[in-house]
């Protein structure tokens, strides 16, 4: 019986350490923050366990009993702990209550189990082989778990399954111990249904975990999580559910695989199909290889190069299958040349003539990325735009963030441009805006490639219409010394209820 | 029984999170360019060599700060480059050098320009040579970036530096009435950029008295608008406002337009001036050339440094000009010339501090702190992604005479001030240690003019201002505020006077 118990051992005390992982890694996507919620959220579940070690000493009598509880317990909360929590978030105004109550109430549950264990099995041990072989089963549990998590279980199972799993191993051993212990142990029957109920549960909610999260689908990260990583740029996070794969950077959404043609097509072929006889393309920003794809549709260009901050974004979209099928393996093509470097300087530096410039980054959503929707920027840009070239920028949206389209047009004004906005419908977006800018007269194309799913010659005009509830505005336009867009920009989406 | 289980937790957990308990780091660093000995053997009258050599130039020019080569970049663009440029420090510049690591250029003292207004011509002049300023418009990679500035109060920040949170009814009023005095003396045009082209006898009174008691007759006993006019004192004149004359106090706030964009700034702060200065006539710039003695001789002056005499025909002073009395054979006692002492520090961060949430700014101010903050090296940076950054330090030594602060800045050793100025930074940036690898530490003894009550309208600066003779002043002391417009503007109208002189000979 000695090595079993102290497999328990080794289980529950993984079992612990992913639920406080669990709750960690949530709060760190759902909220921010990694560091804060990483602390708060030890902080708390250490606190807790204190409790349960100081509760543990009013437990007297029926010990084995009440363990077999507790894991009943611990498995259903700490297994549908990530569930709970992604659905607080998605539906009520107060995760972090929920979140650091359940931390407590998981804490406290974990901080009894070793001591009781410890109690139970000190009549069959001398003192001091309980502690040893607890203690050390306890570790070796704890370090497995936090190997498995990282490796193994976020990116295999996502956060949903994986503290599931764990509520299933919990509930395990309590049948188990019911087993062990059926000497001692009085109503084992029910105890044992009890168990069964507590893992059929469990192994529902495993098989349809997917379901689970759909319910919280309209929350951004209510999906699978099959990939976040915090490179040393940004925080990516791809998301799928059924056949929708989502990036997000920094917690916002950059594509859904689902419509993202129709934004890659609408940046890149009003511009680029206008453009006689375009050989060499510049894509800043775009290391998703998606404006690329569209780009490498036109067979006369010849080099296209792409300048993005982050090497582990465009080697993820050069390797990982499902993001080199979304983009047809475009950043593999002979005729990319991909340099990861920060676009400003690079922009400066750089000699070369392009007859295209594809303008795509993140929203200005800080003062850093708002340097790069300034004058002195598109000034640096326009001056690599060859004689007949065009340039065409992703402008954010004219519908919730009026001003700083309109904002971002003014800028490319007064950076000495000939502009020409446009917008097309995005389901995952809304409403989006890009504005074209040149030295020249713009036409827009009579001719397209072939085998665009959105964009067609006839829509095209339309595409440059606003509707009054976009329509210009004037406003200043975005200088280094003053970056407007930014305080605009905040205000702009902050009058949008999303 | 626990603290195993606890303490495996707390350390894996910590390791996920790559934080916690780290150590902090070494942090190395020293004294650096410090002119304190060279200082110490001119006051001391040493003994130096005797010379050896002559070379004749007919203008030598002692001081190769902003001053100096201001008159340097005159005297060249008008097309006259007999002369020479004598250094003492192994870095020209003086108050706008500069230093560099692999992160980034950064400032050891004037970190920026304000935009000058429509008086400052020769500055104007000077940045269009630059291309600063193109067809009436600045460049805007000069201009300062947003976020400009901010104040850390009552535990959290605001942006600008004039407190603006937790002001009760009397702060607000005060400051409002302040506002409405200071626009009646801007309206009068007398305080201008350069100075002299204002300061008529209009407001001579106010350089009677102190800016503290100005205030005080004002009716300002709000300590948040003491602080901040105290401030501004500290940053701009090395002082106290009990220390400053009213007048100066005033010119502070009156002599620029409300309304002006910028400042002007660069990674190198005032260091990229010098540099540009230096590619137009650094070919007759000497360093590390410390001038001992100046004499008047029948047809000029002979310029005494190392253990060459430099014979000329017209010598500009652009060296602080405390320093005459020490090498000019003959020349008075000053009175009127009182410098402030500074520190300023370099700080290397391999990364950002936690700024309580805050996107970082170019200038970074503390209410209630001694030193005046710093300012961000990177700031002008046109990256997206910075990682590591320099920040420099200000400190003003206010408090005391300046003699006192000069004894300090000898006494005390390079761990007392980097402990100084850790402590003063971790008030709000409270792992800031896990993050400096370096500070470097400049102490300058005799840093700046200071403004003293009386000093602005003094008999003694205006008789130095006098162009009458072959050898002429130009360090921005001359005008009793140290600013870079004064300093070039003192600079470019000595080379001028030179020129007519010169062409008068010939
Ligand atoms: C910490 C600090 C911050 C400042 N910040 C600003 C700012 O942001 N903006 C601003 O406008 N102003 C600022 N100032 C004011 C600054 O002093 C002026 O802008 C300007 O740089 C002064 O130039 P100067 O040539 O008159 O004097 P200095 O810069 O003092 O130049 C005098 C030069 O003479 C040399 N010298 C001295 N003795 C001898 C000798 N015997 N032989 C040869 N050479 C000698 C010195 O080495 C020095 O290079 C700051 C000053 C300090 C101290």
């Amino acid at each position: 019986m000695g090595i079993l118990l102290f497999i328990s051992v080794l289980l529950v005390a993984a079992c612990g350490l992913i639920y406080e992982l669990v709750a960690g890694t949530l709060a760190s996507y759902l909220v921010g923050d990694s560091v804060f919620q990483f602390s708060t959220i030890i902080g708390t579940y250490l606190f807790a366990m204190g409790i349960g070690s100081a509760l543990s000493r009013y437990l007297n009598r029926g010990l084995v009993y009440r363990f077999v509880w507790i894991e009943l317990l611990l498995g259903v909360i700490g297994g549908f702990s990530s569930a709970l929590l992604m659905m607080a978030f998605a539906f009520t105004q107060g995760f972090e209550l929920i979140l650091y109550a359940l931390v407590m109430v998981m804490g406290v549950l974990v901080g009894l189990e070793i001591p009781l264990l410890m109690r139970i099995v000190r009549d069959r041990y001398e003192f001091r082989d309980v502690i040893a072989h607890v203690l050390t089963f306890d570790y070796l549990g704890a370090l497995g778990a936090s190997l498995l998590f990282p490796i193994l279980l976020v990116p295999r199972l996502g956060l949903v399954r994986s503290a599931m799993l764990f509520g299933l191993v919990n509930a395990g051993v309590a049948l188990w111990t019911t087993y062990l212990f059926r000497a001692e142990l009085s109503g084992t029957r029910t105890l044992r249904v009890a168990c069964l109920v507590v893992l059929c549960a469990l192994g529902v909610g495993m098989a349809d975990a997917r379901r689970i999260t759909a319910t919280a689908e309209d929350n951004i990260y209510a999906d699978d999580i099959i990939l976040a990583r915090d490179t040393r740029y940004q925080h990516v996070v791809l998301t799928r559910f059924k056949d929708d794969l989502r990036l997000f950077l920094n917690s916002h959404l950059q594509f859904s695989s689902r419509d993202e043609y129709r934004y890659h097509e609408a940046l890149i072929h009003p511009g680029l199909a206008a453009v006689p006889a375009p050989r060499r393309v510049l894509v800043l920003g775009g290391g998703d290889g998606l404006a690329v794809r569209e780009i490498l549709k036109y067979p006369q260009i010849e080099s296209i190069t792409l300048v993005d901050l982050d090497p582990e974004m465009t080697k993820l979209f050069s390797t990982h299958p499902m993001l080199t099928k979304l983009n047809d393996q475009a950043l593999l093509s002979p005729r990319v040349h991909t340099t990861n470097a920060d676009a400003f300087p690079w922009v400066d530096s750089s000699t070369e003539s392009f007859d295209f410039i594809v303008i795509d980054f993140p929203d200005p959503t800080n003062y850093s990325l708002g340097k790069l929707y300034t004058t002195a920027f598109y000034r640096a840009a326009a001056r690599h735009l060859s004689a007949q070239g065009l340039m065409v920028v992703q402008s954010t949206s004219p519908m919730f963030a009026r001003d700083s389209f309109w904002c971002i047009a003014e800028t490319l004004k007064q950076a000495g441009l000939e502009t020409h906005p446009y917008h097309v419908y995005v389901p995952s977006f809304g409403e989006w805006g890009f504005v074209l800018a040149s030295t020249r007269e713009y036409t827009p194309p009579v001719s397209l490639p072939s085998g665009l799913r959105f964009i067609n010659v006839e829509g095209l005009s339309a595409l440059f219409q606003f509707p009054p509830d976009m329509a210009p505005l004037a406003m200043p336009p975005n200088q280094l010394n003053s970056q407007v867009l930014v305080r605009m920009y905040e205000n702009d989406w902050k009058d949008v209820s999303h | 029984m626990k603290v195993g289980r606890r303490k495996f937790l707390r350390a894996g957990s910590a390791a996920l999170v790559g934080l916690a308990l780290k150590t902090d780091r070494p942090i190395t660093g020293s004294f650096v360019n410090d002119s304190l000995q060279m200082g110490h053997l001119l006051r001391d009258r040493a003994a130096f060599p005797p010379a050896r050599r002559i070379e004749k130039f007919p203008v030598v020019i002692v001081g190769g700060g902003i001053a100096g080569l201001s008159a340097a970049w005159r005297l060249h663009k008008r097309g006259f480059t007999d002369f020479v440029v004598l250094e003492m420090n192994p870095q020209a510049g003086g108050n706008a050098r500069w230093g560099e690591n692999e992160i980034t250029a950064y400032p050891w003292a004037a970190h920026y320009v304000p935009v000058p207004g429509p008086k400052a011509a020769y500055v104007r002049e000077l940045f269009e040579d630059l291309g600063v300023l193109k067809n009436g418009q600045w460049e805007e990679r000069n201009l300062c970036f947003a976020p400009q500035e901010r104040l850390f109060l009552y535990g959290r920040w605001q942006d600008g530096l004039e407190p603006a949170i937790g002001l009760t009814q009397k702060d607000r009023d005060q400051f409002q009435h302040l506002e409405e005095l200071f626009a009646k003396f801007r309206a009068s045009g007398e305080f201008t950029i350069p100075l002299e082209l204002g300061r008529s006898s209009q407001y001579e009174d106010l350089d009677r008295l102190s800016f503290a008691d100005w205030l005080q007759q004002q009716g300002c006993d709000s300590r948040l608008v003491n602080w901040y006019m105290n401030y501004a004192c500290r940053d701009d004149y090395g002082a106290l406002a009990k220390d400053t004359s009213a007048w100066a106090g005033v010119h502070y706030f009156c002599s620029r337009e409300t309304e002006e964009k910028g400042p002007l700034t660069w990674p190198e702060g005032n260091g990229w001036i010098t540099r540009r200065l230096l590619e137009r006539v650094g070919e007759n710039v000497r360093i590390s050339q410390m001038v001992h003695r100046i004499a008047e001789t029948k047809r000029g002056a002979s310029v005494f440094a190392g253990d060459t005499e430099f014979q000329s025909e017209f010598v500009i002073f652009a060296a602080p000009t405390f320093l005459a009395p020490y090498l000019v054979e003959g020349f008075p006692r000053l009175r009127d010339f009182t410098y402030s002492s500074w520190l300023t520090a370099n700080l290397t961060l391999e990364r950002l501090p936690d700024s309580r949430g805050a996107e970082p700014t170019w200038d970074t101010v503390f209410l209630d702190s001694p030193t005046l903050g710093y300012v961000d090296a990177t700031h002008q940076s046109l990256r997206t992604h910075i990682e590591r950054t320099v920040w420099t330090f200000y400190w003003a030594l206010a408090d005391g005479t300046p003699a006192q602060n000069r004894q300090l800045l000898l006494d005390k050793d390079w761990n007392y001030w980097k402990e100084a100025i850790l402590h003063d930074l971790e008030r709000v940036h409270s792992d800031v240690r896990q993050c400096v690898s370096r500070i470097d530490v400049m102490r300058m003894g005799h840093a700046m003019i200071r403004p003293a009550v009386g000093s602005v309208f003094s008999a003694e600066r205006r008789r130095l201002t006098s162009r009458h003779t072959r050898l002429l002043f130009a360090n921005s002391d001359l005008s009793s505020i140290s600013i870079f417009e004064e300093a070039q503007y003192h600079g470019v109208l000595a080379a001028q006077t030179v020129l007519d002189n010169l062409h008068g000979h010939r």
